[in-house]
């Protein structure tokens, strides 16, 4: 185990190489300038030729590149060209209400997801099991965007007494009912599409886990029908969903730049997104910068979770 | 014919009637569409769906089904596109890489995991914000964020033909690697990419709807759906539920009908990923 994590974290080294020089080259090929942006109004040549050679813009691009990575290591990712804040502040500012959405749509997408799960592969061909595999189609193809809209509509104008508002962000530490009101709708909105997919995992994990001979050894001892799931085939069903966590996280992270966008959650999502139409490409590359660094160490964790979860699974033997 | 293959395989006869659909409302958009998408008519503004405009009117007085059925022509060609940018860069990476192993598997490997280190729509909307928000470079864009899967499915199917024997006596009788790969390892893999083009179609269409939403995609007027539902939002307070809902459901029946068909096509061209449950 020891060997496969040392492993894993050398290769991501030459990855993690390439996402800084891939995030490096996208902020290079943005347009416009950033010596003008910093200018102001004085646009003398003399000005912009001082202001080049300050920022380094005049220098080379391995030079350029290797002065931005020493920047970056010490948590110097730029500024703002519109706030003119440091950019990592600013992610830093954002980071827990993208983080609190994230965990709560990761945890609603999973409790639903087993439970429904597990009622479709128990139930099989019932009513309950051909609506959940519809919705395992239909959830994953459902534009995320656009189910928001509809939340919004009818939780904020249709329905009456707004259960739950159709925006704003209100901090955790300051009113927990109100921020857990605000966070159910885009709790939902992120949700449902890897639900969509945990849910199809663990029907198909579950069938495939019944056909084997523990399963039918435990049934045949006489032990309850929940008790055959929950203590024997639920725990196997269940480890190939972890992987799909690291996917989802990924997936979560895509999903929150609409999500935050829609319901005005002021994450890094939505930095980001603001960000763009103003120009303001050192947000925009540095959250990307962050999104790939977190997905990448993410996805980490849980390939060693689900070694850790799995003991058939010899990381120190295979060739993985 | 068409009944016997129905009943085989119905999925993929109305995954497949689905997406013909689609194309032929993206093709024939000029005749079928009732109204110009873009031509502004205040006096019709914000009407509801009725029998003279089935989906209602925007804010502009446009017709929204006209909008919907043009914005397929825009959506459908960035599916298309973009999935073929990334088989073709994809495939021919992932043979390579397959084929001839050693220094350039591990550099192209390498290469594609940084790119998968990036969520996918993350790093699409990077590149259209880097290049600048357009139809050809959400193209582009959406095209590199499917280059990995392909990559890795094409590299993957490779490495478990490359050892067979019709491969090695290929080899023994001296044919070229570029022989080899183009007329007996490709046509070995096709049905895999087959599905996986079909699911990527149905991912791009998807990326695109998103994009266009973040406005990176098409600007206005010209007509898209994920541009058209971010403008809706802002009657939503005075119920004006059409604007949204036409081209909402038009990504959810286009997305549907390419997953529907890459999942009857998996089930269909290869036993080894058909599921057991």
């Amino acid at each position: 185990m020891t060997r496969y994590i040392l492993r894993r974290l050398l290769l991501m080294i030459p990855v993690a190489f390439l996402v800084t020089v891939g995030v490096f080259v996208l902020v290079r090929l943005a347009p416009g300038d950033p010596a003008l942006t910093f200018a102001g109004e004085d646009k003398s040549p003399a000005v912009i030729a001082a202001i080049r050679e300050e920022l380094g813009l005049d220098q080379p691009m391995p030079v350029q590149y290797v002065a931005w990575i020493e920047r970056a290591v010490q948590g110097d990712l730029g500024r703002s060209f519109q706030t003119k804040q440091r950019v990592l502040e600013a992610i830093w500012e954002r980071l827990p209400a993208t983080l609190e959405l994230g965990a709560a749509a990761l945890i609603f997408s999973i409790t639903v997801a087993v439970a429904v799960g597990i009622l479709s592969a128990v139930k099989r061909n019932s009513v309950v099991d051909l609506l959940a595999t519809g919705f395992t189609l239909a959830g994953v193809s459902f534009p995320s965007f656009f189910l928001g809209i509809v939340l919004i509509l009818l939780f904020a104008f249709v329905i009456p007494g707004k259960i739950f508002p159709p925006g704003g962000y209100v901090p955790l530490a300051q009113d927990p009912v109100e921020n857990l009101r605000r966070l159910v709708l885009p709790a939902i909105t992120l949700a449902t599409a890897s639900m969509a997919v945990n849910l199809r995992q663990v029907r198909s994990s579950l069938l495939d886990v019944f056909g084997h001979e523990y399963v039918r050894t435990a049934r045949a001892k006489g032990l309850r029908e929940r008790t055959v799931i929950v203590r024997h085939a639920l725990k196997n069903a269940l480890i190939p969903v972890v992987t799909l966590i690291g996917i989802q996280i990924g997936a979560i992270i895509e999903g929150a730049f609409i999500t935050e966008t829609i319901f005005f959650w002021p994450g890094i999502g939505r930095l980001a997104v603001t960000a763009i139409p103003s120009g303001d490409y050192p947000v925009v590359q540095g959250v990307v910068l962050v999104s790939a660094l977190s997905f990448m160490f993410s996805t980490l964790v849980v390939d060693v979770l689900y070694a850790w979860l799995d003991p058939r699974i010899s990381y120190d033997t295979a060739g993985a | 014919m068409m009944r016997y293959f129905a009943r085989r395989n119905p999925r993929m006869v109305v995954g497949g009637a689905m997406v013909l659909i689609w194309l032929a409302l993206a093709l024939f958009a000029p005749v079928v569409a009732p109204y110009d998408p873009i031509k502004v008519n205040v006096l019709d503004q914000l009407q509801p769906p009725s029998a003279s405009h089935w989906l209602g009117t925007d804010d502009l007085g446009r017709d929204v089904l006209s909008r919907v059925i043009w914005g397929s022509r825009i959506s459908l060609s960035v599916g298309v596109i973009s999935v073929s940018i990334g088989f073709i860069v994809g495939v021919t990476l992932g043979l390579g890489a397959g084929y001839l192993g050693g220094m350039f598997d591990l550099l192209v490997m390498r290469v594609i995991d940084a790119l998968l280190a990036f969520p996918a729509l993350v790093l699409a909307i990077a590149i259209t914000a880097a290049l600048g928000p357009q139809i050809q470079n959400a193209m582009i864009a959406i095209g590199i964020v499917a280059i990995p899967a392909y990559t890795r499915l094409t590299r993957g199917q490779v490495l478990s033909v490359r050892a067979r024997e019709f491969i090695v006596a290929a080899r023994t009788i001296g044919a070229s690697p570029l022989r080899i790969v183009v007329r007996h390892i490709f046509p070995n893999v096709t049905n895999a990419l087959v599905v996986q083009a079909t699911l990527a179609t149905a991912f791009a269409i998807l990326a695109e709807a998103a994009l266009s939403f973040l406005g990176l995609g098409p600007q206005p007027p010209n007509p898209s759906w994920g541009q058209d539902i971010n403008y809706s939002q802002r009657y939503l307070a005075n119920l004006k539920w059409w604007m949204s809902a036409g081209p909402g459901l038009a990504i959810f029946t286009a997305v549907f009908a390419f997953n529907f068909l890459g999942d009857a096509l998996r089930d269909a061209l290869d036993p080894r990923l058909r599921r057991s449950a």
